[in-house]
């Protein structure tokens, strides 16, 4: 019997309106909007040409932001994925303890990161945070600084509090890609007696590819775009020491300056691209080759 | 490796399992004493029992923490915005899937694309006042549609991968249209990939911040984590109605974790790696 099975192409067409409509059409109408006097003081939107981009350019600002959201993503994704592979490979066999372990790492996956941020002002307080008084008990009085307002550490600090909130992430997906690598593979390895390490470094990491490939990419986008976590802790402080993008452009938002707003967020845009395109050619050419 | 190595660093990797438990559960701890305790005694931020039991706190954060206006706001745009994610991204993912042709493989992309792009929030604004809803719960479901739309589909199309074909035959052969066999046979069989995306639409508007931060400027329509805002600003430092508040926004939330988690975690990364 010959198959005529057809599946209808307007299936598409409502999720494609909704997208079209509200996700890329402000998308594109933002890159007009950067190029205006668009504000909140006056219902004229005037063409300033490339004025946005030049006062964007020249206020220095923005290379701090840039420089300090690459940083933040830097660090992030790395430790994020060691601490996350780690896990998974502490958790991955199954009992009751290993569940609930697992469980546990997860839970700050799922707490809104504007509350995760309450929760490490608090945590990371100078005089009573429970940071200090842990340290303070072991006798490291010394290393029980004022880690949201010195320079010197509130960017790392922001960088740990998010280390809290995302390794559980990573976990889930390193331990998914764990499960599909056969045990008797595994057990391969161990009967030629292959070291623990050149097991990991011959037999699992190869297969965990896609998972690395997965994380490495989520990690590095949702880093990028970091904002309630640094507006709760630092709100871009000490100074301009924590302002990453998002945080440059509500600030530029809550001036009532929207065109100069959006002209901020096209940069982030742009940069987000530039990065996702780049890792995923690589990371997808690594794949293969393996 | 000799079996008392193997034995020690067992010992060592329980060790480490433990210490890091406690990373993640004593600030969760520190949350529930705190929020029982009175101002000067939760500003201390002690892990000690309170003295005194304040559950007036929670009376407090119900009484002026917008909460149940704030469930309300919550519950309405993620049940609104599930509502269309599941529906269209299951019809849409269904075609792309089974059709498999250029033109989808393209849209496909098209839509993957939203999963890496940073929403542009100023502009939305504008395009709401355009629309006429900008301010309304329709706006607010609408968006998180469109923003939760990539993922789903992402979702759906790797699911359906896994939904043999047989199946659709077996329908038409029956004399199903693509309507019916769609309504029929496909969606009761993607029941589990609904489920999953149900929950992480109901946890990322819940936890959602910058999308009512921006294009909501009527607070009677602000979702409870962005009430958490308002809140904190209100009261800075009376850490004991902070922590009240706290615990009662993220309790809904740890409840559906905790009773569906296997939903969330392996539909999610069931999704995540096949795509």
């Amino acid at each position: 019997m010959k198959r005529h099975v057809r599946y209808p192409l307007y299936f598409i067409l409502p999720a494609l309106a909704i997208y079209v409509v509200l996700f890329v059409f402000p998308t594109l109408s933002g890159f007009a909007f950067s190029f205006t006097d668009w504000s909140s003081y006056s219902d004229e939107v005037n063409f300033i040409g490339f004025d946005n981009y030049r006062s964007l350019f020249s206020e220095g600002v923005l290379g701090l932001a840039i420089k300090n959201t690459l940083i933040y993503a830097f660090f992030v994704t790395i430790f994020v994925n060691l601490i996350g592979l780690m896990l998974a490979l502490m958790l991955n066999h199954n009992s009751k303890m290993s569940k609930f372990y697992r469980t546990a790492f997860y839970t700050p996956v799922v707490i809104a990161p504007l509350i995760v941020g309450y929760i490490f002002t608090a945590i990371y307080s100078p005089e009573n945070g429970i940071l200090n008084n842990i340290l303070r008990s072991v006798g490291l009085d010394f290393i029980a600084v004022d880690w949201l307002n010195d320079s010197r550490y509130a960017l790392l600090s922001i960088i740990m509090t998010e280390l809290w909130r995302g390794a559980g992430f990573a976990m889930v997906i390193y331990l998914a890609g764990l499960k599909t690598i056969p045990n008797d593979l595994l057990e391969q390895a161990g009967v030629d007696g292959a070291s623990a390490s050149s097991k990991f470094k011959n037999v699992i990491f190869p297969l965990l590819a896609p998972s690395f490939t997965v994380n490495f990419l989520l990690t590095i986008i949702n880093s990028l775009k970091v904002f309630e976590t640094v507006l709760v802790l630092t709100n871009g402080g000490p100074g301009y020491d924590t302002e990453v993008f998002n945080t440059l452009i509500f600030r530029n938002f809550s001036r009532g300056n929207w065109g100069y707003a959006t002209a901020s967020g096209l940069v982030l845009t742009v940069i987000v691209s530039i990065i996702a395109i780049t890792f995923l050619r690589v990371l997808r050419k690594r794949e293969v080759e393996m | 490796m000799s079996i008392r190595n193997l034995k020690w660093s067992r010992v060592g990797v329980e060790a480490l399992l433990f210490v890091l438990a406690l990373v993640v559960i004593i600030p969760f701890l520190m949350i529930v004493v705190n929020s029982l305790k009175d101002v000067t005694e939760a500003g201390r931020f002690k892990l000690t029992l309170p003295t005194t039991l304040n559950l007036d706190n929670f009376q407090a954060v119900f009484a002026d923490g917008k909460i149940w206006r704030g469930y309300m706001n919550s519950a309405l745009i993620s049940v609104g915005a599930l509502v269309i994610t599941n529906l269209f991204a299951s019809m849409a993912s269904f075609s792309i899937q089974r059709n498999g042709s250029r033109l989808t493989h393209f849209l496909y992309y098209f839509f993957i694309v939203g999963l890496v792009m940073p929403v542009s929030l100023i502009p939305t604004i504008k395009l709401m006042m355009g629309l006429g809803i900008h301010n309304s719960y329709q706006g607010m479901i609408l968006y998180y549609s469109s923003v939760l739309l990539p993922f789903t589909i992402f979702l759906m199309t790797g699911y359906l991968k896994t939904v043999p074909r047989e199946l659709d035959d077996s329908g038409i052969i029956d004399g199903c249209g693509p309507l019916r066999l769609f309504f029929k046979i496909m969606l009761p069989l993607m029941q589990p990939v609904m489920v999953t995306a149900s929950l992480l639409t109901i946890i990322s508007v819940w936890n959602d911040f910058m999308g009512p931060f921006y294009l909501l400027t009527d607070g009677a329509k602000w979702t409870v984590t962005v009430s958490v805002y308002n809140y904190v600003g209100k009261y800075s430092s009376d850490w004991n109605l902070i922590f009240a508040d706290i615990l009662v926004v993220i309790m809904p939330i740890l409840v559906l974790y905790f009773m569906l988690q296997e939903y969330i975690v392996e539909g999610m990364t069931a999704g995540a790696l096949k795509g």
